[in-house]
């Protein structure tokens, strides 16, 4: 049993449970915007989409695109299915989403 | 922070306020806490462990039943042995549940080990994808998890489905929907302002968990509805608003009180109306005897509600006033033009009715649900299967 003992002698116990991590490498890092196929998730929330179109209008203002696709989430509060990821992964080098509540 | 390990521990101390270090707890006695420590010990030596559990940070603000290796052992062995084994992993800290750490909560909350099968169903139940616990615990929005239980297993733990059947009194209703909660917090990480979002909260979140009152029911037990035996145990989940009453002392006919019922949908308020979803609707045993005076039956009663409930398009995009709102998450099949009826949720099996509370009184309560991004689920809680055909992945149905 995983109790510890106090320097008076009672045992407590943690009711927290361990956490089992993975670690992931994060992606490989743009230098620049220039040249990119950016990819804009829209995670279905209310505000979310003002908020990205936007976003979107400053970054082509900045940089040249070379194409900006357009992406939604079924549900704002799950995470995107794996098809959808795939598609995002295969066709784009950048993402940006946004939670407009 | 609470997504350490054992040995880190975040004090609310003036003095350590937002330290997080790797420390000893006598460590923590000497550094941090000398005045605490000082009323937290008898004088014999020992520390006072209600205060300890506190200063830990993880009870739910009310004082724990502290853990003894016998009451954990008795626990364990009422899970079905084998402290090691992993139940399932809690969101969003995703930690993992074992049956010791079950135990341990159970214990923590004060239950009995007879309630331990009932909170081992409900959780495994919470965690199936189909309830998206991960969203239910973060969202910014008040819903906490609503059990109902059905079945035998509430006369054995003397569970109420009677008088104050939200309220207060009953061993088994308090502690099984506080070790629900104990769990949620210390092993799924949602403390308040944390990894839980919620903006007000409610006080299903201390604990929320009552029987439905299968024996003042006119109508079959739910459970039953859902394809179990009447013998069964079961456990039913919802991501849920709190209780708004639903008074009317003069209706003598169904019309009279699904029109009042009706009445506490009817807002745009709660958060079925603007994401859909599902709700629970608690019927009290007098005005179950009234509905079925007229040999109505619990569809009758779903359609009736699902037909009156009087949201329009106008209502709920607040005519207009800021602009054409096409609200998204709200089904597509819906008009939105002016004067088109809103349903409060798409479907009159949306509506989940339950007949609760005491025999005396003209009252119902209508529970509003989260929404889309959450869907109720139903379990055995002694592992018998439903006949309904749902699915039913891993013992645990969708709604």
């Amino acid at each position: 049993m995983s109790g510890s003992q106090l320097p008076s002698g009672q045992i407590v116990y943690d009711p927290r449970g361990t956490v089992t991590t993975e670690t992931q490498p994060s992606a490989e890092r743009l230098v620049s915007l220039n040249g990119i196929r950016l990819g804009v998730l829209d995670n279905s929330k209310w505000n979310a989409g003002k908020l990205l179109r936007h976003t979107v209008s400053l970054l082509e203002r900045e940089a040249s695109l070379v194409v900006v696709h357009f992406y939604k989430k079924d549900s704002f509060s799950r995470p995107a299915s794996p098809d959808l990821i795939d598609r995002i992964t295969s066709e784009t080098d950048a993402v940006v989403t946004a939670i407009g509540d | 922070m609470r997504t350490t390990g054992s040995t880190t521990a975040r004090l609310d101390s003036d003095r350590c306020l937002g330290l997080l270090l790797p420390i000893s707890y006598s460590e923590i006695l000497t550094m941090c806490v000398p005045s605490k420590t000082t009323s937290a010990r008898s004088t014999r030596g020992d520390v006072d462990l209600i205060e300890w559990y506190f200063e830990q940070g993880w009870t739910d603000g009310l004082p724990v039943t502290p853990p003894t290796p016998e009451r954990i052992t008795e626990m364990v062995d009422a899970l079905g042995g084998n402290p090691e084994l992993l139940e399932v992993r809690i969101p969003p800290r995703w930690g993992n549940l074992t049956r010791e750490v079950l135990a341990i909560n159970l214990v923590l909350a004060g239950c009995r080990p007879s309630y331990a099968p009932v909170v081992r169903a409900a959780l495994l139940a919470v965690s199936s994808s189909h309830f998206n616990l991960n969203g239910v615990q973060s969202t910014t929005h008040m819903a906490a998890p609503l059990l109902v239980i059905n079945g035998p297993v509430r006369h054995a733990i003397g569970l109420n489905s009677g008088a104050n059947v939200f309220g207060s009194g009953h061993r088994a209703n308090a502690t099984i929907g506080r070790a629900i909660r104990l769990v949620l917090l210390n092993v799924g990480g949602a403390w308040p302002g944390e990894l839980d979002k919620s903006t007000i909260g409610h006080p299903g979140k201390y604990t929320f968990c009552i029987g439905e009152n299968e024996e003042a029911s006119p109508w079959a037990p739910y459970h039953v509805e859902q394809g179990y035996r009447t013998d069964d145990s079961t456990v039913f989940c919802i991501a849920a608003e709190g209780p708004h009453s639903v008074t009317n002392h003069v209706a003598n006919d169904p019309e009279g009180v699904l029109d009042s019922i009706a009445s506490a949908m009817s807002t745009i308020a709660h958060n079925n109306a603007v994401s859909s979803g599902s709700c629970a609707v608690v019927i009290g045993p007098e005005h179950a005897e009234t509905i079925v005076s007229k040999q109505w039956t619990k569809s009758d009663v779903r359609n009736y509600l699902w037909e009156h409930t009087t949201n329009t398009y106008d209502e709920i995009s607040f005519h207009g006033r800021y602009g054409t709102i096409y609200n998204r998450n709200l089904p597509d099949w819906y008009k939105r033009e002016s004067g088109a009826r809103i349903p409060v949720v798409p479907s009159p099996d949306n509506i989940h009715l339950f007949v609760a509370g005491g025999e005396v009184g003209r009252f119902s309560a209508f529970l509003p649900g989260w929404g889309h991004m959450t869907a109720p689920v139903i379990r055995s809680i002694d592992g018998h299967k439903t006949h309904s055909g749902r699915d039913c992945t891993d013992g645990t149905c969708e709604l």
